[in-house]
């Protein structure tokens, strides 16, 4: 089972994602579109830089809800910033701290760690506010609080991974980094339950995202071309 | 037009089922908007509608999942497996409720403005409203304006002879207001310009267009111009039913007459959908291939003679404090915000902006053809103008401008609804009033106001 789970599902995750979001980004890109959809004002800026600010910033929610655009933003940004600090999961960079003269472990634990805090509260914040809205409550079904949940239980989980019982980054570095190369032989499957729960629920996320709304990390410059362009 | 008689039962379930279905195959703005949103509320925040009165069918999201839902059900890989989890939802049979609520839309792309990913739910009541419409369900009020306008040209019905009655009117009015005969060319071949107004513009608020004639008069060229009596109004209801057959049904006399004229302009009036479909949908679209003329736009075209200085007004002949609504077709699907500012600024002594305008203006509450429906006036006045009520009132204003018939015909029975103390009309009306001719202003001012 832990053969099957740890060493073969990952590499199914990342296909599912890759072919979902590929098909998807496919039919956008063929489906035909007669005539223009601008809407004005145009941008001043060239289309792509408008949509890039739009992506970043988030300037549209910004003008219409300030609260929302707060939760929304923040949550985003740590989104972010979450998927880079990640990047050490699986490899490290010790010329790259050496030459910056920073000690990559404190950074990590101290961004890493208000980072988490953070987006567990934004998403606390949606969550009640999907509820506590009734415009917002109307429009919210099991899709909505379900990817909302799944989020929070992986910010939960890693968090107790920071915050909880001492956790050895490099068991799951090496573990990854023999998945990577495809070095089944002699791979040790980390034990630890809360990552493995957090590692599990993480692939649930990746598979989920090409066929739920969360489509809308890549479908918003295709939209927004839609209606930017002139 | 679209089915004469109410299709019913599995016929009906299918039909709707195979438009949602097409989908599939685009248009891209459509498909994407079936897969994108993300529920965030914030067309809900911004609408016009949901401001009004907020029911849980009224909220843009709801009403778009009448389409959504079945989509998912029927065309994605999680609605098939997922169902109910991953939000799909099979049709009803109930097309009645598809129309009630998409003729609750006033399609005034407020919600796209603010949306983050730009979604822009009047294209999904379009869709609605075109499946209803293939099945025989646009409400009589709307099949009727369709039907007038493919027989006669013109959604009044008009014939051209009381269209030159009209016009002669007209002129007699300039002649009265001035004391020199201003022409309003009719069916002259070989000009330069073919004046298309909405047919309120000539038969219920004429003054934009004597507005128009004298412009013409004091640039000294009267002769340049011309209207057609048999195509008189821009205004096309096919935008509106969904059906775009009747769309280019009604809008092919028109680029006929113009190459017929042989202009080198069409000149398009105070219309903010008319010159949306003109401009936006068949110049740019090539409906009818390359043209002979360009599609302009009135106040764009007077706005800059009154930059070049060719133009002069005695500005107390408008003394009121006067705003403008943007037509949303003008304002967020043209682009054409300036111009009429230009022009009220240039003709009245105290223009006030409300707001939001421009891009972010709120709808009057009649958009998307809502304004002909007389069976929907108690919605009309007392559910989407409540926010457009509250704006205009904030600006102490007494006459409301605005450039679109609909707008103005909503307006009109909303004074008349609610006893309020402003008058409505056009851009051009304003400039009708305070236009210099030989230095003089016009010397009537007993025009009722509004119309």
């Amino acid at each position: 089972m832990d053969v099957f789970v740890f060493k073969i599902v990952p590499f199914f995750t990342i296909l599912i994602f890759i072919l979902g979001i590929s098909y998807r980004f496919y039919t956008w890109k063929k489906t035909p579109q007669p005539g223009a959809m601008t809407l004005f004002p145009v941008p001043h800026e060239s289309t792509s830089l408008s949509i890039i600010k739009e992506v970043v910033f988030f300037p549209s929610l910004f003008r219409s809800d300030k609260t929302l655009w707060g939760f929304s933003w923040i949550f985003h940004a740590a989104l972010a910033l979450i998927f880079i600090g990640h990047v050490r999961v699986f490899t490290d960079f010790p010329a790259l701290w050496k030459a910056l003269s920073i000690d990559a472990d404190v950074m990590s634990a101290v961004s890493g760690g208000i980072v988490g805090i953070i987006i567990m509260i934004a998403a606390i914040l949606l969550l009640f506010r999907r509820f506590g809205s009734k415009r917002v409550r109307e429009i919210s079904g099991f899709p909505d609080y379900f990817a909302l949940l799944l989020i929070l239980a992986i910010v939960v989980t890693g968090n107790l991974m920071r915050f909880g019982e001492h956790f050895d980054l490099q068991i799951t570095r090496e573990y990854f980094s023999q998945l990577f190369t495809l070095s089944f032989a002699g791979m040790e499957i980390p034990q630890n339950p809360t990552f493995r729960l957090h590692f599990l629920l993480a692939q649930l996320l990746i598979i989920y995202i090409p066929f739920s709304k969360m489509l809308h990390f890549g479908g918003i410059f295709f939209t927004q071309t839609l209606i930017k362009r002139t | 037009m679209g089915n004469k008689d109410k299709v019913t039962g599995e016929g009906l379930r299918k039909s709707v089922i195979d438009s949602i279905k097409a989908i599939d195959k685009g248009p891209k703005v459509l498909k994407l908007y079936m897969d994108m949103c993300a529920r965030c509320g914030t067309c809900a925040e911004v609408c016009p509608v949901y401001y009004g009165e907020p029911t849980e069918l009224r909220n843009p999201v709801v009403r778009s999942d009448l389409i959504r839902s079945v989509f998912k059900k029927h065309s994605t890989i999680s609605g098939k497996i997922l169902g109910a989890l991953a939000g799909a939802k099979d049709f009803d049979g109930d097309l009645q409720k598809f129309v009630d609520a998409f003729y609750e839309c006033t399609g005034c792309r407020r919600c796209a403005t603010f949306c983050p990913f730009g979604i822009d739910n009047s294209v999904i009541t379009r869709k609605g409203r075109a499946i209803a419409d293939s099945l025989g369900y646009t409400p009589e009020t709307m099949k009727n304006v369709v039907k007038t306008s493919l027989e006669t040209c013109n959604t009044d019905g008009a014939s051209p002879e009381a269209f030159k009655a009209a016009i002669d009117f007209l002129e007699e009015e300039m002649k009265d207001e001035h004391g020199i005969d201003i022409k309003i060319p009719v069916d002259v071949v070989g000009t330069d310009y073919f004046y298309v107004p909405p047919s309120g513009d000539v038969l219920v608020n004429p003054e934009a267009t004597t507005g128009i004639a004298k412009v013409f008069y004091v640039l000294g060229m009267q002769d340049k111009w011309t209207m057609s009596s048999k195509c008189f109004d821009g205004a096309n209801y096919g935008l509106f039913t969904g059906n775009d057959a009747d769309m280019k049904a009604d809008n092919k006399p028109y680029v006929d007459e113009a190459k017929r004229l042989g202009v080198k302009y069409m000149f398009m009036g105070e219309c903010g959908h008319a010159y949306r479909i003109m401009k936006m949908m068949m110049e740019k679209g090539k409906w009818w291939g390359e043209l002979p003329f360009k599609v302009i736009n009135c106040m764009e075209w007077t706005a800059d003679r009154i930059k070049e200085g060719k133009l002069q007004f005695d500005k107390s002949k408008n003394p009121m404090p006067v705003t403008y609504h943007d037509p949303c077709n003008f304002g967020r699907s043209c682009g054409i915000v300036e111009a009429p500012r230009i022009i009220l600024k240039a003709s009245c002594q105290d223009f006030r902006e409300m707001y939001p305008n421009r891009g972010e203006n709120w709808c009057c509450g009649g958009g998307g053809g809502l304004s002909a429906m007389d069976d929907i006036r108690e919605f009309r006045m007392k559910v989407s103008s409540v926010k457009k009520m509250e704006q205009i009132s904030d600006t102490g204003a007494e006459y409301l401008a605005t450039a679109c018939s609909n707008c103005k015909r909503q307006f009109m029975q909303l004074i008349e609804t609610h006893n309020a103390a402003f008058a409505i009309g056009g851009v051009h009306d304003m400039l009708s009033r305070a236009i210099l001719i030989n230095g003089k202003a016009a010397e009537r001012v007993d025009w009722e106001a509004g119309g």
